[in-house]
């Protein structure tokens, strides 16, 4: 056993000392925050100032609404704010200097209310930039409303009333769990399904790929030779795949404390991104969901870390590799194709299923525990299952491994992978 | 004890061809032990074997006292270095050579102190931090040596250390397995190379096509193949010497060799007739003694047209 942990230590620290890997472990989610935070920030405008122009030929009234609007303060300190002044005189007249005003920077739109307004509902906007959707959408939204009122006002209806009587339904969904109602929302819940399947998927597929290039490397440079000479093959893989394994763990690690950092910050997160702050605080996840999703995960990770390691030994070159890494891939991409509908029907029979099939369990059930509440003894069923193929997978690709990492010479078929699997 | 190494009837076949085959020596605990053969002959498949790398068909044996397959402690006592060599390109250069020491059960703090006296003897001080991939090739057989030693096995193992190493280092490592025998250990190694095997060896074991050819100290495979000419030199130049080389075709054929003569003996013809007729002659007899064929030429005198097989893939089936 002594064995296993100085490669397993080898294993681990070679990776966790190189630059590369902190790169990787640090980038990554800023990378996926900025993907999140930065649009909602860059979009918001980030609370800027706008001086423009109204030229007024609307009915009496429209114009004064709309600059009521517009310039009302708003409760978001993230909102942007509008300084509005009157054109001295119909479009006409004033069009040229307006445009000469808005290329010289002095102001930087004006918004025309033309006299048939009430009627068109056409209103015009005229700016050297007009790629902002939240000016465009403010501008638009205060002209609405006070068109709206005036058509109201002919109507001979109150505003107040109107506005109350259109009011929308606001839907509340809540999961229902052994402890009860769990009130956090569908949005929140597809989110936390999403990232804990896709995050699965990624670290065992770059993890699994990395313990197959470091098996590939290990056999090409004759290392393997020498290490069998000192340490049976079998415990030469273990040591390779714990390690990389607790290699992937330190990155889970510091993204759940970045992440756990976030979640403490996550009222000013959920206003930037635009869900309200109720939506992140309410995912609750009870302790042994967590545990199996990181079970789901370890266990994963072994499954197709051995499956990787059989490859990695029984080719010669990266080029070789592609072949045979394919076939490991399918059960892990096919995972994701399902993605939506488990999601969508976590209880449903597509989800049952994916979640008992050892190869597509890891990915499926980490997303099923997301969303729903499950049958604990369905999760103790699928867990014992993957378990029990890790166990059948690393006795097959100990075989391969063991013969394949001493065989130079030409890729293997599969008929000659069959002879090493009966021969070791 | 007094065999480092015993292999009783050991074979190894692989798809299609034998690779060794019955074969049996035994290493003497304390000698620089070579095993001679031409490329192919089964020499690295045995040394896997003895490693256990490579699990035998059939046979026996014996390292250091214990079955490598049964008892993969052994292994701890003895060093390897395979005809391939490898090292983590990526890694520092004492980090490698740390490693290997712990798999073969040292202490990590006494295998970093000792590396760092290993590379200071073997040049590479500078180098101790050094990534393995900046190294020249030279330099990588060096600390790939270094990692084979370390752990002070009992018994080295060397397969074809010589090839690819540049005639310093060549010496160097003929230097440290000198001193490796002058500690009493004992070192075993793969070569094609005879002079070289002359010069190190006390015993070796000559294979071809996977089949001993024959084995001993240097001495009794000497004895046991002696040449057939006879080395004749007189104290001073004579004519009559030279009248009695030229006529003495019922001894055997004359060859001028600078000091003297070498005689092939004719078939049949009596040694100590010609010794006798010599002693008449007027100059007088310095030399007369069995020619001491190389191993070389014994070499090629037994294997012949085996030292060039062909070689088959090795697809090992482990």
């Amino acid at each position: 056993m002594h064995e296993v942990m100085i490669v397993l230590r080898r294993e681990f620290l070679e990776r966790v000392r190189s630059k590369g890997f902190w790169i990787g472990t640090l980038l990554t989610p800023l990378f996926l925050g900025a993907l999140f935070i930065l649009p909602a920030v860059l979009g918001a405008g980030g609370g800027r100032e706008h001086t423009l122009v109204l030229v007024d030929e609307a009915p009496a009234g429209v114009g004064d609404a709309f600059v009521r609007t517009l310039t009302a303060p708003s409760d978001d300190e993230d909102a942007d704010s509008y300084r509005v002044e009157r054109a001295a005189g119909p479009l006409a007249q004033v069009r040229a200097d307006l445009n000469r005003r808005v290329l010289a920077e002095e102001i930087e739109a004006y918004v025309v209310l033309p006299a048939d307004v009430v009627q068109s509902s056409e209103i015009a906007y005229r700016a050297r930039n007009i790629s902002s959707f939240t000016v465009q959408r403010g501008i638009s939204r205060a002209a609405s409303q006070a068109v709206q009122q005036e058509r109201l006002r002919e109507a001979g209806l109150q505003v107040q009333e109107v506005a109350s009587l259109l009011r929308p339904v606001q839907l509340q969904a809540a999961r229902i769990t052994e402890q009860g109602e769990d009130a956090a929302s569908a949005e929140s819940t597809f989110w936390l399904a999403y990232i804990s399947g896709f995050m699965i998927y990624m670290l065992v597929f770059l993890y699994g790929i990395n313990v197959m290039r470091s098996v590939l490397e290990e056999k090409t440079n004759r290392i393997a030779e020498v290490i069998v000479s000192s340490v049976p093959a079998g415990r030469l893989m273990v040591g390779k795949i714990l390690g990389v394994g607790s290699v992937a763990l330190l990155q889970v690690a510091v993204w759940v404390g970045l992440g756990a950092l976030g979640a403490w910050k996550s009222n000013a997160i959920a206003e930037r991104v635009g869900l309200s702050p109720e939506a992140l605080r309410t995912v609750s996840v009870e302790p042994w969901v967590l545990a199996a999703t990181i079970g789901f995960f370890i266990l994963g990770f072994f499954l197709y870390a051995t499956l990787f390691a059989a490859v990695g030994a029984a080719v010669n070159s990266d080029q070789e590799a592609q072949q045979y890494q394919t076939i490991v891939f399918l059960p892990l991409i096919a995972s994701l194709l399902f993605m939506l509908p488990v999601i969508n029907d976590p209880l449903g029979s597509t989800a049952t299923t994916l979640g008992l099939i050892p190869f597509t369990a890891p990915i499926s059930m980490s997303m099923r525990l997301a969303a729903a509440a499950l049958p604990p003894a369905q999760v103790a069923t699928s867990l014992a299952l993957l378990a029990l193929t890790v166990g059948v997978m690393a006795w097959l690709s100990g075989k391969i491994y063991r013969v394949g990492i001493l065989s130079t010479g030409k890729k293997p078929t599969l008929r000659e992978l069959g002879r090493w699997l009966r021969a070791a | 004890m007094e065999q480092a190494l015993l292999l009783e009837h050991v074979s190894k076949r692989f798809s299609g061809h034998t690779a060794v085959d019955d074969l049996s020596l035994s290493v003497p605990a304390g000698t620089i032990y070579g095993i001679l053969g031409p490329n192919g002959a089964g020499k690295s498949t045995t040394l896997r074997m003895v490693m256990n790398i490579l699990i035998r068909d059939a046979g026996r044996i014996s390292l250091l006292g214990a079955d490598p397959e049964r008892d993969r402690e052994v292994l701890r006592r003895v060093g390897f270095l395979p005809e391939e060599r490898g090292l983590y390109r990526k890694m520092n250069v004492t980090d490698v050579i740390v490693f290997f020491a712990e798999l073969k059960g040292m202490d990590r703090r006494q295998a970093r102190r000792d590396a760092g006296e290993w590379l200071e003897k073997m040049g590479l001080g500078e180098w101790k931090s050094a990534k393995v991939e900046t190294l020249s090739k030279g330099m990588q057989q060096k600390v790939q040596f270094i990692a084979t030693v370390l752990h002070r096995p009992e018994l080295l193992i060397l397969d074809e250390p010589q090839s690819g190493l540049d005639p310093v280092n060549q010496e160097v490592l003929r230097d440290t397995m000198l001193e490796h025998r002058r500690q009493g250990k004992t070192v075993l190694f793969s070569t094609h190379n005879m002079e070289q095997a002359e010069q190190l060896c006390e015993a070796v074991c000559i294979i071809a096509q996977g089949r001993k050819v024959l084995d001993g100290t240097l001495k009794e495979v000497r004895r046991a193949n002696p040449g057939s000419g006879y080395v004749v030199e007189f104290a001073h130049p004579s004519a009559e010497v030279d009248r009695f080389a030229a006529d003495g075709r019922r001894f055997g054929t004359f060859t001028p060799t600078g000091e003297g003569w070498r005689v092939e003996l004719a078939p049949g013809a009596d040694t100590r007739a010609l010794l006798a007729a010599l002693n008449q002659l007027d100059a007088p007899l310095v030399r007369f003694e069995r020619e001491q064929p190389s191993l070389h030429e014994i070499f090629v005198r037994h294997v012949g047209d085996a030292a060039h097989p062909h070689r088959v893939a090795e697809a090992p089936h482990a």
